[in-house]
């Protein structure tokens, strides 16, 4: 085999694999993404919790909490504060989360009050149906 | 002639731009005469232009020098976060109708401090340290440990032997910082972690928070000084820590693969190259 | 099999002969050299940056409350999202540079000269469209970095008078900043730029075939060309065939340009992704040392250094213009810039002031 000819093989040799490698990423890119990516559905009883009280739950691997607020009714909000990502705790008396790393307080619609944090809660779906609270 | 409408051009501007610096605007003649940062940084609490000035006692002088090289000036918490007072007028900066408080009294300094810090106090209130405080007034309050003004971020060698003998023997010191020691390790080394993960261009919010609130609540939990409760919570931190090491060394598994994939391509890109040019080479040869 | 395909489609188009015609036959000077390739590279540049741009496209979110997570979502989560959305990044960068190198070669040749003063013209528009697509590109992540650095750009129409807030609002969509220019600067990116910019490709290009390539003034006397007073096409019937000689070197070049985009993929992944490029833009909270992109370095210090803002300006505008009129300006014959001194001289000092202005802007 003469030079011209492996040289040409070696280059169609490595065209070939740079093709390949951007087409096997391509290929994984644009494939839809998997299913569970995005619902985590989680069903609590009602009866659990009486008006002014609250449950601590997980919405996936999001510490949340669901209040049942004696005015309006169930609401799911992420514990996680948006100052720093320490989890706020209810205070059922004064009708408030408060975050006990540097005191920033969130109202019952997860809406901040005072304090450090910049931004609200996070706020997850909630529907009832029945006895059934399901959130996500 | 081909010149004589650009030159005439040229200096027309030149004109106009020369009559028009004779008239300031209000943005100024010159374009970006400060950096923008200097134009939108928040302003300096007025506290700090009496309390760095001559007619201030001397022990009051150093103050802002102190509290500018603490922890809480880097996170823009300044004198009137703690103190009250109107940060913007002079004339209301010390006012009781803003809120100010003054200096507290030694043992107010937990109720001070515990303003924003309510997690740690709570700690604190159910501590020996507090109880002591509360009962007798000879107790460590938060100054004695973490100092005033130049306050620097938490660590466990703030417990140390010349700190702790003010009151007792270190032993008891020494066995909760023995109890304390794995997870500082660990806080540390996820720390510098992050940092690494951050310089490499990974953004890492979710993990940071996670992370501070493992930090947080380690560190308030010292506050109770209380051997068996760190012990057993320490279990607990450990494990969660482990699962966030676990999930940083994946991101910097997955780096690692990037970077062996790009110089994967660099390589063939560069072999595909060198080849066209030794076939240029050999055809024309 | 690939015989009996090539024989259906040159019944319907001839294509023999094209191939003959233009790839063969079309001959490129005897002394043509390696600078010739860098427009094939710009072009290549380009079409890279459209089709990585086409599929960060995919996953990107256009609007100031998801924009910044679209980004992390491709660069975290999105398979091999990192790859596309890094070969976008320091493509631009690297077109930039292509573009200006290309820019330099054609005046070091004196390319630019009669029969050529068009294309030169259509090259310079296209440098100002890719600038327009770095700037609006710039701002499309919503980091901090982009943020601000948009900010300062689009304030630069401010030192026009009368005129210039009109414009800078314009731009901006507003008072300041905000999710309305992001709108404004996505649709200019994908949707506004590109048929501009190809078809000045287009124009170029024919121009560049119908005119006939230039031949390096080195060495080899040069045609007359400056008393042309009817249409010539310039050929080099003693030159070297298009295809395969000058295609091969653009292709090896295209190819050691993807050596070096993957050589900063591999080894300075984050050289044109600083910290604030990965923290959300705060339009409350501006960082230190902020400042525009390399590119936009030069003309941004130049503001900077001279007292009066209006003169600034029009300086910039007139360098512009007088940039892109330049052929009309120097019509001498003499094509190579050696035998000129004057001229040399003044390209090199302001290629010196160029890179010096950038260097200051980079490190004040």
């Amino acid at each position: 085999m003469d030079r011209r000819t492996f040289l040409n093989t070696l280059l169609s040799f490595l065209g070939a694999t740079a093709l390949f490698s951007f087409g096997y990423p391509l290929l994984r890119f644009l494939a839809p993404p998997g299913s569970g990516a995005e619902t985590h559905k989680l069903t609590v009883n009602k009866s659990d919790i009486l008006p002014g009280e609250s449950k601590s739950i997980l919405v996936g691997s999001i510490p949340a909490i669901i209040i049942n607020r004696a005015d309006k009714g169930f609401i799911a909000l992420s514990k996680v504060c948006t100052h720093l990502g320490c989890l706020v705790e209810y205070d059922k008396d004064k009708k408030r989360l408060q975050c006990p790393c540097h005191a920033g307080l969130f109202d019952l619609e997860g809406n901040v009050i005072s304090g450090p944090p910049p931004k609200s809660l996070r706020k997850f779906p909630v529907k009832v149906e029945g006895d059934a609270v399901i959130i996500g | 002639m081909r010149y004589f409408f650009p030159l005439l051009i040229v200096l027309t501007f030149s004109s106009v731009a020369m009559a028009m610096g004779g008239y300031r605007d209000n943005s100024g003649k010159e374009f970006q005469s400060q950096p923008l940062s200097e134009q939108n940084k928040p302003e300096e609490s007025v506290c700090i232009s009496c309390h760095i000035s001559e007619i201030m006692k001397p022990e009051f002088r150093n103050i802002p020098q102190e509290w500018k090289s603490s922890w809480h000036s880097q996170n823009d918490v300044s004198c009137h976060d703690c103190h009250g007072g109107d940060s913007r007028d002079a004339s209301m900066a010390m006012s009781p109708q803003r809120g100010f408080v003054g200096i507290p009294g030694y043992d107010e300094v937990p109720d001070f401090c515990g303003k924003c810090h309510i997690g740690i106090l709570k700690h604190y209130l159910e501590s020996g340290h507090g109880k002591a405080l509360k009962t007798s007034g000879s107790g460590p309050n938060c100054v004695v440990c973490h100092s005033a003004h130049d306050i620097q971020k938490a660590s466990i060698d703030i417990i140390n032997e010349q700190r702790c003998t003010q009151c007792h023997s270190y032993e008891r010191a020494r066995i909760i910082k023995q109890a304390l020691f794995i997870t500082e390790n660990k806080i540390n080394s996820i720390d510098r972690d992050l940092k690494e993960l951050k310089a490499r261009g990974v953004f890492t919010e979710e993990e940071d928070k996670n992370f501070f609130n493992i930090h947080a609540e380690f560190r308030s939990i010292f506050h109770s000084v209380d051997v068996s409760l760190i012990k057993e919570k320490t279990d607990d931190y450990t494990k969660r820590l482990d699962l966030i090491e676990g999930r940083l060394k994946n991101i910097f598994n997955e780096l690692e693969f990037r970077r062996n994939f790009s110089a994967f391509l660099m390589l063939v890109f560069a072999g595909m190259g060198i080849i066209l040019f030794l076939l240029i080479k050999s055809k024309s040869g | 099999m690939f015989k009996s395909i090539r024989d259906w489609i040159e019944i319907r188009i001839g294509l023999d002969e094209l191939v003959r015609t233009q790839l063969k036959e079309y001959r490129v000077p005897g002394n043509i050299n390696i600078f010739y390739t860098l427009g094939f590279i710009a072009l290549a540049a380009y079409i890279i940056q459209a089709v990585t741009g086409f599929f960060l496209l995919v996953y990107y979110i256009p609007s100031s409350d998801h924009a910044f997570m679209s980004v992390q979502n491709i660069m975290n989560r999105v398979p091999f999202g990192w790859l596309f959305r890094l070969m976008h990044v320091v493509g631009s960068n690297l077109m930039v540079a292509v573009v200006f190198l290309h820019m330099l070669s054609v005046f070091f040749m004196g390319s630019y000269k009669k029969p050529r003063e068009l294309t030169w013209v259509a090259g310079g528009l296209m440098m100002l469209v890719t600038l327009a697509f770095c700037l609006s590109g710039y701002l499309l992540p919503w980091s901090q970095l982009s943020y601000w650095a948009t900010t300062i750009v689009a304030n630069l129409p401010t030192a026009f008078p009368v005129i210039g807030d009109f414009i800078a609002k314009l731009l901006r969509g507003g008072e300041q900043v905000s999710g309305i220019t992001l709108n404004r600067f996505f649709a200019i990116h994908i949707a506004f730029l590109p048929p501009i910019l190809v078809s000045i490709v287009g124009i170029h290009i024919f121009l560049v075939r119908r005119t006939g390539i230039s031949s390096p003034p080195f060495g080899v006397p040069d045609k007359e060309n400056n008393n042309l007073t009817e249409f010539r096409h310039e050929s080099h019937p003693d030159g070297l065939p298009f295809y395969p000689y000058f295609v091969h070197r653009e292709i090896s070049m295209v190819m050691i340009y993807l050596a070096l985009l993957f050589f900063i993929v591999t080894f300075m992944p984050t050289l044109f992704l600083p910290e604030d490029a990965n923290t959300p833009a705060d339009p409350f909270k501006t960082p230190a040392h902020i400042k525009p992109e390399w590119y936009f370095l030069a003309p941004y210090q130049m503001l900077k250094l001279i007292p009066n803002k209006f003169l600034g300006i029009s300086l910039q505008v007139i360098l512009v213009a007088a940039f892109l009129s330049w052929p009309f300006f120097d019509t001498k014959k003499e094509r190579n810039l050696m035998k000129r001194p004057l001229l040399l001289s003044v390209f090199l000092i302001s290629v010196a002031i160029y890179v010096l202005l950038t260097l200051w802007g980079l490190y004040s």
